[in-house]
């Protein structure tokens, strides 16, 4: 263990006097407080933290992934290429000492440095409306819908493939279906059509989701319906007009005692963007049920429909905005992680330019992952077997940057919970990442570390 | 355990790109160096010596056979923490400065801070480098980067010293610095093992050497043996008489031979050295290192006093001492006890030189705190105790007397 310390303290010397991380420090330092100072964001306070902490916290996971490529990788290609290895490997240290030394070394680094960026950039963020001159509005809307962390509920996907087969059946003994067509063509196209049925709203009629388990952390607080509208006719003034009734329906249903208040709201909304409206918590019932119905009233004149995915979500305060903060900045330390496991892989058997190259590539692809994943699946779709067994696993393998991305929490105000956290870290770091470094130990041990010198 | 080193058929091919067998750097080697012992690995630019040392060390991996290094495999922690290497070119982190690199390798060792601190100064001292320990080791020259180099050999108290190229960049009094320590590890019981192509140097301090072409041994025994012209005599007198010269002559003749005489030249190693301390006894300033030529061969040479005090040193930093533990070893006037250089007579005379331009030699008693000074010329005032601080087993009885037999002798090369 001393000599994984040696090793890893003095690659943190390395680091700091080398000047590489006081490069990247220097900017950092330099960049955040001109971003708080400069980006308005779309002129409100909260757009304006929002647009800070997004730009603040990408720009920080960003350099402090290309410090850690680039570390990684020199530290151990430096010592190789200018020997230093020699008398270091000849000393009582095992070679997997050495590469868990410089890892550590490396990581340590990066823990400080986001817990130093991480601190400013949550400093700003919550320094700027107390220098700011805001409303009561303003502050309140801030603190509902950014300072928070809340946990969101959608409602549950509706099976339709019964509907879909009976349906099916059905065309198939009265002979509608069209000729020619195979039967994978018509489930799939009868999917859409039922999938869309159950979020589309005609007029005059209504539309209700149930939703279990909405465990808000104090009826006092507020319940919040996000919700976005598609329309089949787009209407002259692109407002559309509804009734959202918020409550234990069933109540009404059964007639029993009024326990829990219901609330009704008319509303009227442009289409195509996000509203909230904002519930008070008690309407939730003791069971934790809470149901949202809408009311698609005859003056709109057209189909409403709610998007798949967030047309239509129910949002409540879960955790404080520091919680959530230092979530993501966790989020941050693991991608670190990774990046220094594959930046230890790329220098135990290539040269520093090329393995930077190497690392970068990878990196770039894990920002792009949803893509990348995404293209090969269908790409495979039409390829071998041999293909997808050999090609797609190592795709599978990596990194999802984008998809764990900490700014998709923070500036909707999302929480980010610790069972996602750990499902992350179990992901990236302890899957990932520890066979990224297994793999940099077995070429290590067993290459060659002196040239060919004869 | 019966050799320090030894190779079973030890070969290294170095295939081409195409992973076709290219080059033989190392054919068939079987070498073995015994316990105790100065072996020289000597031949030509290319000839293999560098590339068997890595291959010992596990820097590179053999193709063939298998070596053994002090009885096991160089990589098990256990026999590693007994080894000290030295590359042929100091490979070190610029940035840290000479202190911290000592920190360093010690914290590798896993020596306790307190020892480390002891070892990493007592080994400043005696390469000459206290008074530079806080300038970063990037900014060193060449020669000042080797002495560093050595150091960091020395931090573990190796029992088995791999030197490569162990001059290379040094000056002459650097040179004969390394050679007397090597000479003077080698009394205390470590076995060193070195390579070098500069003749001379081998030939001061190696017990028995191997001579490598393409990879092979050509030639391998006692240096003695090997270079000793058993059909010559030569007598060195002081200078005589005409008539004794040619009374000599008259001898020899009778005995049906022939002679040359002359006056023996001074190596230019000496002359060199002699110069130098002339130059420094009138305080001249000199840029880079002011400790230059305060190491070890400074503390054999000085006046006894110093001398055992820096004999210290040495016992500080190596476990197994030539004398029981020095600071109870009254300073004699009478014995140098540890005057010790394959070339008596022309070490007298440096010897002189610099005792002329010490301190009046006091036989003061030696335990003194280690002195951190760095005075330009006194440097050697420092030394001596720092070696008895780090020894733990005290010597045995036998070490002593065979100790004081070398001296009187003068040899160099009976270990």
């Amino acid at each position: 263990m001393h000599s994984i310390w040696a090793v890893a303290t003095n690659t943190i010397r390395q680091a700091l006097r080398m000047k590489v991380a006081l490069i990247f420090t220097i900017l950092l330092l330099v960049l955040l407080p001109v971003m708080a100072l400069s980006m308005p964001g779309d002129g409100t306070i909260k757009g304006r933290l929002q647009t800070f902490v997004s730009y603040g916290l990408s720009l920080t996971s960003l350099l402090l992934c290309l410090l850690t490529i680039v570390v990684s990788i020199f530290s151990l290609t430096n010592d190789i290429k200018q020997r230093q290895i020699f008398t270091v490997l000849t000393k009582p240290i095992r070679r997997f000492q050495l590469l868990l030394g410089k890892l550590l070394g490396v990581v340590l680094l990066d823990v400080a440095l986001l817990l130093i960026f991480s601190a400013i950039i949550y400093a700003i963020t919550v320094y700027t409306p107390r220098y700011l001159e805001a409303g009561e509005d303003e502050l309140a809307s801030l603190n509902n819908e950014f300072f928070t962390a809340r946990t969101s509920l959608t409602p549950p996907k509706i099976n339709v493939t019964q509907d879909v087969n009976d349906t099916y059946n059905r065309l198939k003994e009265t002979g509608q279906l069209l000729p020619g067509s195979s039967r994978d063509e018509v489930i799939y196209v009868l999917t859409l059509r039922k999938e869309l049925e159950k979020r589309a709203v005609p007029v005059g009629r209504e539309l209700v989701w149930q939703f279990q388990n909405v465990k808000p952390l104090d009826p006092n607080q507020s319940l919040f319906i996000r919700f976005k509208y598609d329309v089949s006719v787009t209407p002259p003034d692109l407002n559309i007009h509804s009734r959202w009734v918020v409550g234990d329906d069933r109540q009404i249903k059964y007639g029993t005692e009024m326990k829990t208040p219901i609330y009704t709201f008319d509303r009227k909304d442009f289409i195509r963007t996000f509203h909230e409206i904002e519930v008070p918590a008690d309407a939730v019932a003791e069971d934790n049920y809470l149901a949202v119905g809408f009311f698609n009233p005859p003056l709109n004149n057209t189909v409403v429909i709610f998007p798949p995915d967030d047309g239509l979500e129910v949002l409540y305060k879960a955790d404080s905005f520091t919680a959530n903060f230092i979530k993501a900045a966790l989020l941050i330390l693991l991608r670190l992680i990774f990046l220094a496991c594959l930046g230890t892989l790329a220098a135990s058997f290539l040269s520093f330019p090329v393995a930077v190259l190497f690392c970068l590539m990878i990196f770039l692809t894990g920002t792009i992952s949803g893509f990348v994943l995404e293209s090969f699946d269908v790409m495979s779709k039409n390829l071998t077997g041999i293909y997808s067994y050999t090609i797609r696993p190592i795709v599978q393998l990596l990194p999802q940057f984008d998809k764990w991305n900490p700014t998709k929490f923070l500036v909707p105000a999302r929480l980010l919970s610790w069972p996602l956290l750990a499902k992350v870290a179990g992901l990236m770091v302890c899957v990932k990442a520890i066979l990224v470094l297994l793999l940099a130990l077995l070429i290590f041990t067993y290459r060659e570390i002196a040239k060919v010198i004869i | 355990m019966e050799y320090a080193v030894e190779t079973f058929s030890l070969t290294k091919i170095f295939p081409d790109w195409w992973g076709r067998e290219k080059v033989y750097a190392v054919d068939d080697l079987n070498l073995q160096v015994q316990y105790n012992e100065v072996f020289g690995l000597l031949g030509p630019n290319g000839s293999g010596k560098t590339t068997t040392l890595k291959l010992l060390l596990n820097l590179l991996y053999p193709t063939k056979g298998k070596a053994l290094v002090l009885g096991g495999d160089s990589t098990d922690p256990q026999i590693s923490a007994r080894i000290g290497f030295m590359p042929e070119e100091s490979y070190l982190y610029r940035y840290l400065n000479a202190r911290e690199t000592l920190d360093f390798y010690g914290r590798i060792f896993g020596l306790p801070a307190k020892v480390r601190k002891m070892r990493t100064e007592a080994l400043l001292d005696m390469v000459g480098l206290k008074a530079v320990a806080n300038r970063p080791v990037g900014t060193f020259s060449k020669g000042m980067a080797r002495r560093i180099g050595l150091a960091q050999a020395l931090i573990n108290d190796p029992d088995l010293l791999i030197l490569d190229e162990p001059t290379t960049g040094l000056d002459p009094i650097g040179t004969r610095q390394i050679k007397d320590l090597i000479l003077e590890l080698a009394k205390r019981g470590k076995t060193v093992l070195l390579c070098s192509h500069l003749l001379a140097d081998v030939e001061d301090v190696c017990d028995r050497i191997a001579i490598l072409y393409g990879g092979k041994i050509q030639s391998e025994g006692k240096v003695r043996e090997l270079l000793q012209q058993t059909h010559k005599t030569q007598i060195t007198t002081g200078s005589i008489s005409d008539t004794a010269i040619e009374k000599i002559k008259q001898i020899v003749r009778n005995e049906q031979d022939d002679c040359v005489i002359t006056s023996p030249m001074d190596k230019l190693e000496t002359f060199f050295i002699k110069t130098v301390a002339s130059a420094r006894e009138q305080a001249q300033p000199t840029s880079g290192v002011v400790s230059d030529g305060t190491y070890i061969s400074d503390f054999l040479t000085a006046g006894h006093a110093e001398k055992s005090r820096r004999a210290e040193i040495l016992d500080k930093l190596v476990s197994a001492p030539v004398s029981p533990p020095a600071s109870s070893e009254p300073p004699t006037t009478e014995h140098p006890t540890l005057v010790e250089t394959s070339e008596p007579e022309p070490d007298e005379e440096l010897l002189e030189k610099l005792t002329r331009q010490s301190k009046p030699a006091e036989p003061k008693h030696i335990v003194k705190p280690q002195p951190v000074e760095s005075e330009v010329l006194q440097p050697e005032q420092l030394k001596k105790n720092v070696l008895d601080q780090l020894t733990d087993n005290p010597t045995p009885q036998n070490q002593q007397t065979d100790q004081t037999d070398k001296s009187q002798t003068g040899g160099s090369s009976d270990a």
